[in-house]
């Protein structure tokens, strides 16, 4: 029990730390002393930086995608399952603008290994998403990578909030998201109706 | 609102290579060598540095990592530039350098913009499929790579984006969609593309045409004029798996 809490105070380290200084500057001993575990013990869990990094990550999207989820499933009709989902993340990401950068900013300079972990974490997503061709009239017309785009267009939009330093408004944002997560499905006309 | 949106009028961009040279853009001033057969040691390293990237990314290159494969000396090196992120966005220059030209080549006022955007969109996807490593360079690592590569990444997104959002002809409902709609269809083509370079599909992103030219027309002209694009452009598109 003791090992599983030392794991959770470590990677709850891990976000702050990079976080707050960035993952390249970010020191194995940077994390010990934050999360107050000796540097055996870092070693006893994790390879290196990188790993404990990937862990760190892992705990944030699980998160992440719960809340999505219960929002969203507590809705009827797609576009308002949708609209109620993307609503749960933006409220997520602006209550906690380091783990929102964390997610999806840092991971970028993170190297290989963790850009491929967020490409992973998009694509829990696409569940959310593929409701919208069943939805939509004509989706089964709709070209084969259509949800992988909007779930894109949605992460865009989002992370050019966070590069302006404007985490606190993302809530502002759910009229865009949503227009740019129907648009494909239900065209542009529908789309803004519902965005409205 | 966002700074990176254009007023929202119609008028086509007249003269694309003044838009590049406002945002500084080095077109036509350097280009990849066709083949890409590198003489300069300055071009090896550049080329270099991007092979470098695509394997272990920015952060984990070292100057070695750049300097062996090119047979250039760390000495050199530093006679051509400062430090590694200097290399480096010469590196993004010479490939954002190409990328430009390939868009200028196709660029017309007088073509349909649905015309234009998939033109511009095939153009851009084969530069990528055949210069693997500048496409993840410019793509995956420069947005996460430090403030002067990331503007020149974000200078070359929004000329690609004045294309999108300018010189259409038959709007949709125009004052009921969102001025970001061109900017979040730009990242949905992009999320796309890097997801492909990163499962290793580079050279097969040429297939990905028809889905691009969806999403980034589909907000302006509607889904069944969007789908009839789709069908124009699978008729100039390897089919998927060949």
């Amino acid at each position: 029990m003791i090992a599983r809490s030392q794991r959770e105070r470590l990677l709850e380290a891990a976000v702050r730390v990079v976080a707050e200084q960035g993952y390249a500057a970010t020191t194995v001993a940077d994390l010990t002393r934050e999360a107050g575990i000796s540097r055996t013990t870092f070693y006893a869990m994790f390879e290196d930086k990188e790993a404990c990094f990937l862990a760190a990550y892992d705990v944030v999207v699980d998160t992440l995608v719960r809340r999505i989820a219960s929002a969203y499933e507590a809705e009827e009709g797609w576009p308002r399952r949708a609209r109620a989902g993307l609503a749960a993340l933006l409220d997520a990401l602006a209550e906690e603008p380091e783990l929102a950068r964390l997610a999806l900013v840092d991971v970028g300079a993170a190297g290989p290994a963790a850009q491929r972990r967020y490409r992973a974490a998009l694509q829990r997503l696409t569940p959310f998403f593929d409701e919208g061709r069943d939805f939509a009239p004509g989706g089964r017309n709709l070209p084969a990578n259509t949800s992988r785009m909007a779930i894109g267009a949605v992460a865009g939009l989002i992370s050019d909030e966070l590069a302006a330093g404007r985490a606190g408004q993302l809530p502002d944002l759910l009229s865009e998201v949503l227009f740019a997560t129907l648009v494909p499905y239900i065209g542009p006309v529908a789309a803004a109706r519902e965005a409205g | 609102m966002p700074p990176t949106s254009p007023p929202n009028g119609n008028a086509p961009p007249a003269d694309l290579g003044g838009l590049i040279e406002k945002e500084q853009l080095p077109a036509g001033r350097e280009a990849l060598a066709e083949p890409l057969i590198s003489h300069s040691q300055r071009e090896r390293l550049l080329v270099s540095m991007a092979k470098s990237c695509a394997s272990k990314g920015y952060g984990a290159t070292t100057i070695a990592d750049v300097c062996e494969p090119a047979g250039v000396s760390r000495a050199t090196f530093y006679e051509l530039f400062k430090d590694k992120e200097d290399c480096f966005h010469a590196a993004m220059e010479l490939s954002l350098a190409d990328a430009m030209g390939r868009i200028v080549a196709v660029y017309s006022p007088d073509k349909p913009w649905a015309t234009m955007v998939r033109d511009a969109a095939a153009a851009f996807l084969d530069l990528l499929a055949n210069r693997p490593e500048f496409a993840r360079m410019a793509l995956v690592e420069a947005p996460s790579s430090g403030d002067r590569a990331f503007e020149l990444y974000a200078s070359g997104k929004r000329v690609l984006q004045s294309l999108l959002e300018r010189g259409r002809d038959d709007p949709v409902e125009e004052e009921a969609i969102p001025s970001s709609a061109g900017r979040a269809a730009l990242s949905a083509a992009e999320s796309l593309i890097v997801g492909q370079i990163l499962a290793g599909n580079t050279a097969r992103l040429p297939e990905l045409l028809p889905d691009i030219v969806y999403i980034t027309t589909v907000p302006y002209l509607g889904q069944e004029e969007a789908l009839r694009q789709v069908r124009e452009a699978e008729k100039a598109t390897p089919p998927a798996g060949g």
